[in-house]
């Protein structure tokens, strides 16, 4: 997965909902009609991430972490530059988008396969592996809407970790369940590192991201400032004053 | 082997995406009906009542009270009205359908279009019982027969959603920049109602401004459905030409607006 001189420029539209009135008004008076703010979020990243490496993006709030993720995932389009990527990539931004309160456990973890980008057969295999990791076999025929948050997570994180992508990305998903689940999580994620899949997260639970990453590349107002071994880069980031 | 980079997505890329993710679209289909009908016992039948109560209070008005003259004009009506009802709410769906799943749209690399296509769809299987329901109705209460125009009526379904897509795209496109939309749709919507042959037939129509008429798709294929279902005739080969490349001139234009700004819905919604 390579991303060679990537820029994502955000542009935020001041009229964007404004009322026709309001348009019309503007029109005769000729002030502009939008007021068109840019933000650079990524400023000319290159990143280079080998098969099965196992990388960790740190960095403050709206340092540009999550926009890497969904750049690479397809959600955003770069502004400039160029991503590529070879294999399935399975982006887990926001747990359980896509599911609905109203259907039950089980439907729900069709739909949500299916959200991310599983064919019905894939389902069809995978579907007994993700229920007994969830550990929901109990609760399957129950709507949604009375499980609880934690289940509800749970749920959704066993149908994203089941699914076998090439790339994995995963923007702070990884504080759901509780301490039992958590630690099956992320042997879970050991063993699709140890197995050759490429890992991409962000998190801010520095303890987690030490013993799931090799490296680590640090971001700062969408720009690198330092990529390199997990340790020595976590060691940089604590030592940053805020 | 996937690249990114700057400008939209080519077409046929577009196309084959959509194609791989099939079973979402099998998946949203299958949860808008369900979330609609579980839990209510009348189910269907809640879906039936509004349209039929409306063509009933059409009939009563227009027959004896605006007195259209048209022989047996209950099944004239019913060979329409259904079609115009989903074509209102395949387009106002449109309004609302990507800000509903906005979380997806901003966290899941999908053709946001199969969010179109499923609502069309979904509704598409309300129809398709509908439209037997009343093509069973009129051939034991109008045709005493089985009129050999009915045939058609797969291609008329086939002009109908092509069509209802072709308008929704735009529409749903335009509510993710403009509210405005969601205003503006019921009024134009009602103004549709009464530009297009619902309660009346569109030989009604001065000859004069017939051709300017039929510009609206939705006149020639609601009078497609008056000729095929109601007379139990076959239409004529002219209607059914200009209809057909309306509707896929729509859809084309539709669909090259919403492809335009696709893109960023991600960043908007």
């Amino acid at each position: 997965m390579e991303l060679r001189g990537v820029s994502k420029r955000f542009y935020f539209y001041e009229h964007r909902t404004s009322s026709l009135r309001e348009w019309f008004i503007r029109r005769v008076l000729r002030r502009p009609i939008h007021v068109r703010h840019a933000a650079f979020s990524l400023r000319n990243l290159d990143l280079r991430v080998e098969r099965g490496e196992a990388l960790a993006l740190l960095g403050h709030n709206g340092s540009g972490k999550s926009t890497v993720l969904r750049l690479v995932a397809g959600i955003y389009q770069p502004s400039a530059g160029t991503i590529t990527s070879s294999g399935r990539i399975t982006a887990v931004i926001e747990l359980g988008a896509g599911f609905h309160p109203e259907l039950t456990g089980a439907e729900n973890i069709r739909l949500y396969g299916a959200v991310l980008g599983l064919s019905r057969r894939e389902l069809l295999e995978r579907y007994d592996e993700i229920v007994e990791f969830a550990e929901m076999q109990d609760f399957l025929d129950t709507p949604l809407k009375y499980y609880s948050s934690g289940m509800e997570a749970r749920l959704a994180f066993s149908v994203a970790v089941c699914l076998q992508p090439a790339i994995l990305l995963l923007d702070e998903v990884l504080a759901v369940g509780d301490q039992e689940f958590r630690a099956r999580c992320l042997e879970r994620l050991r063993t699709f590192h140890a197995r050759g899949g490429t890992l991409m997260l962000v998190s801010h639970e520095l303890d987690q991201i030490r013993e799931l990453c090799t490296r680590g590349v640090w971001l700062r107002e969408g720009e690198v400032v330092m990529d390199g071994a997990i340790d020595t880069v976590l060691a940089a980031y604590r030592a940053e004053p805020r | 082997m996937v690249s990114l980079a700057p400008g939209r997505i080519e077409r046929r890329a577009r196309f084959r995406l959509v194609w791989r993710y099939r079973e979402l679209f099998r998946g949203l289909v299958i949860r808008n009906l369900k979330v609609k009908y579980q839990r209510s016992m009348l189910g269907f039948v809640w879906t039936l009542v509004n349209p039929l109560l409306t063509v009933t209070i059409l009939v009563v008005v227009f027959s004896h009270v605006v007195r259209i003259q048209v022989p047996h004009y209950w099944a004239f009506l019913l060979s329409g009205y259904f079609v115009w009802n989903f074509m209102l709410q395949t387009l106002n769906t449109g309004t609302w359908i990507f800000a509903e799943h906005s979380r997806l749209t901003r966290s899941v690399a999908f053709p946001s279009e199969i969010l179109v296509f499923s609502a069309a769809g979904s509704r598409l299987i309300e129809f398709a019982a509908e439209i037997s329901l009343i093509l069973a109705a009129l051939i034991l209460l109008h045709h005493h027969g089985v009129p050999s125009s009915y045939v058609l009526v797969p291609v008329l379904i086939v002009l109908q959603i092509v069509l209802a897509i072709g308008l929704a795209l735009p529409i749903a496109t335009l509510s993710v920049f403009y509210h405005d939309v969601y205003h503006a749709l019921p009024i134009a919507l009602a103004s549709l109602f009464y530009l297009s042959p619902v309660f009346y037939p569109a030989s009604m129509v001065p000859e004069s401004v017939r051709t300017l008429y039929f510009l609206n798709p939705v006149a020639g294929l609601l009078t497609l459905y008056q000729e095929v279902v109601y007379a139990g005739q076959w239409p004529s080969a002219t209607l059914l030409a200009v209809t057909a490349t309306q509707a896929a001139a729509v859809y084309a234009f539709g669909y090259a607006i919403f492809h335009r700004y696709a893109a960023v819905f991600a960043e908007v919604v």
